[in-house]
């Protein structure tokens, strides 16, 4: 509902009522309505502005690029790309129309903008003119396609990846917290896990395979141990500086307030440590990802890493393409949850 | 029933690389249950340290402090406080924080009693339609009335207040102060609390009081009780010969001293 619309609706009875009884109302309602849109200028977009964006620019340049004929000996699969660059193209004309601030809209005008613009040189660059070697560089169509035919495969492999990243991230989250909060609150524990942390932290955690590799019994079971070590020492360092952190005022204000010792720690001193626990969260979540597309590409027989290993032995490029999307897509997504839900547990920051 | 306060001998040293600082020594007063006492000296002068031992946040070094013969040896739930800024819970909102509150003093309360009774609390203190909003959401006034809407939800017979109004601007502290005084005149006979109230503002000091405890660094200078009726109202205060006279009677000695120590210097 864009501003001038619920000022058209406010300002239409203020004209109506004028010389009448309800006067007064109608006019402070009109004067509420001027006061709200004056108060937030800046967001009152015209429907020009949220149309004309650098996306669809982008969009037009898109389609022009699909307009070449092909050069390749393959066919360029010209559906897939203009359906990928439709949907991108459709997210930032919506998310446009939606917006409630010009700088939502913007940022997303911009970035579908930029992807446009990089699948149209994409497009440009293989299909079109051929500059590229074919063999290694597909056309987007190629890469969107093959995406399409191996989604049974891409799926199982993203599961897996997933369940191994979930089950390690969360384990070494839930253990990181009761560390961090139990032994980070003493004066004394906190300084002596802190060094012990700092040295084991230096271990980068993909040297225990080998452990993990004859103690237990899977590959799976030994990529969670890697992930369950790369979240739990950057989450428990973080949690650790957190709860060093928290405000001595904060703390005095549960002591007056009898709060216990555990509702001291889960009430108090965890939210409080919150904002820097996200950081070390963000830092896991990141590690995790690659050191498990690692673990998959040396060792695994199952999942994404797998997936790109697999082909890159036959010199499938379009698979190898296909599989480093796919990737970069779900991780952005995931991370992207994590900060929905940073964002909601530290709006009060 | 409102309790009594004794403070008997106190000593507090700080020690810090070797040095140490006597902070109090030799304190000892007493507050009648119901009392409204000021605590006023200029900074420095240990009314902060004063207050953190009837907290119970800091052990005194000897001499003891009780609360209806009752020593204090940390914080108890007959004592609630209010401290100068920045003490309520930032991740919780206006009523989550009197809601917490009230958890902590009344655990038997089910979710939905603990929760309208919070916004009553809200409302005594002027804050209705700001419920919802977050500490850094509201002004330092506000955060302050928060903060004495928790400690009247902990409802301890002893309200502890360290120097509450101390950051908020001159208009605000203003109607903080008659925000309390009301509050707190309005209670009568057993269930009204008993107040010990850190200050270094005079006017506030004798607005706000029955007594007034002067102090020098680390010990009490004197004791003045103040010679007002109740209810006061600060706007015919000002026009009472009394008021005036007490007032300057206690300027006089109030500023006589500092000027001393500093010109002595």
């Amino acid at each position: 509902m864009s501003i001038e619309a619920q000022g058209a609706v406010a300002v239409a009875p203020a004209g109506k009522a004028t010389g009448w009884r309800k006067r007064d109302h109608a006019d402070s309602r009109a004067a509420r309505a001027a006061a709200k849109a004056a108060s937030r200028p800046r967001s009152a977009l015209t429907w020009r502005e949220r149309l004309l964006t650098p996306t669809s620019a982008l969009f037009v340049v898109f389609l022009a690029s699909l307009a070449f004929p092909a050069h390749t000996s393959k066919d360029p699969q010209v559906p897939y790309a203009l359906a990928v660059g439709a949907s991108v193209w459709l997210v930032g004309a919506a998310g446009s129309l939606a917006a409630r601030k010009r700088a939502t809209r913007d940022t997303l005008a911009d970035v579908t903008a930029i992807i446009l613009g990089v699948l149209a040189a994409w497009q440009l660059a293989t299909a079109a003119f051929n500059v590229l070697p074919e063999k290694m560089f597909p056309a987007p169509g190629i890469v969107f396609a093959q995406i399409v035919a191996d989604h049974v495969k891409i799926g199982q492999g993203i599961a897996s990846s997933l369940g191994i990243v979930a089950q390690g991230f969360l384990l070494g989250t839930a253990v990181a917290l009761v560390l961090g909060l139990t032994l980070g609150f003493g004066a004394r524990s906190s300084k002596a896990t802190e060094k012990v942390v700092a040295f084991l932290s230096a271990i980068p955690p993909i040297v225990y395979i080998p452990y993990g590799i004859a103690l237990l019994p899977t590959f799976r079971a030994s990529s969670v141990l890697v992930i369950f070590l790369a979240t739990l020492w950057p989450v428990l360092t973080a949690t650790l500086a957190g709860v060093s952190n928290v405000d001595s005022r904060i703390l005095d204000s549960a002591r007056v307030l009898n709060v216990g010792r555990v509702k001291t720690l889960t009430r108090v001193v965890l939210p409080s440590a919150l904002p820097l626990i996200f950081n070390g969260l963000n830092i896991a979540l990141c590690l995790s990802f690659i050191l498990l597309t690692s673990a998959e590409m040396i060792g695994g027989s199952i999942g994404m890493g797998y997936y790109v290993k697999y082909y890159s032995d036959f010199g499938d490029y379009t698979r190898i393409m296909a599989g480093i999307i796919v990737i970069g897509v779900v991780i952005t997504m995931i991370s992207a949850l994590l900060a929905r839900l940073q964002h909601r547990l530290t709006r009060w920051k | 029933m409102s309790k009594r306060i004794d403070v008997r001998d106190l000593r507090v040293v700080y020690a810090e690389r070797g040095d140490s600082f006597t902070a109090l020594d030799g304190v000892s007063f007493s507050v009648e249950p119901g009392e409204f006492v000021s605590v006023i000296g200029a900074s420095g002068c240990g009314k902060s340290t004063l207050l953190a031992v009837l907290e119970g946040l800091l052990p005194p070094e000897s001499g003891s402090v009780s609360v209806d013969g009752e020593q204090v040896s940390g914080p108890g739930p007959e004592r609630s406080v209010v401290f100068q800024q920045y003490s309520l819970f930032p991740w919780m909102t206006a009523l989550g924080n009197v809601e917490f509150a009230l958890g902590q003093a009344r655990p038997d309360l089910k979710r939905k009693e603990r929760r309208e009774l919070a916004g009553e609390y809200l409302k005594k203190v002027a804050l209705e339609g700001f419920e919802n909003r977050f500490p850094k959401e509201l002004s330092g006034g506000q955060q302050q009335r928060v903060a004495i809407a928790r400690a009247l939800a902990e409802d301890g017979e002893v309200l502890l207040m360290d120097e509450p109004f101390g950051a908020i601007d001159a208009r605000n502290r203003a109607l903080l102060q008659d925000l309390l005084l009301e509050l707190w005149e309005g209670e009568a006979g057993a269930s009204r609390k008993t107040v010990v109230f850190v200050t270094h503002d005079l006017e506030e000091a004798i607005l706000l009081s029955d007594r007034i405890i002067m102090m020098e660094p680390g010990r009490v200078r004197a004791v003045f009780d103040v010679p007002l009726p109740r209810p006061r109202h600060r706007l015919s205060l000002l026009q009472d010969p009394a008021y005036v006279a007490f007032r300057g009677e206690l300027a006089k000695i109030f500023f006589e001293n500092e000027y001393q120590e500093v010109h002595s210097a």
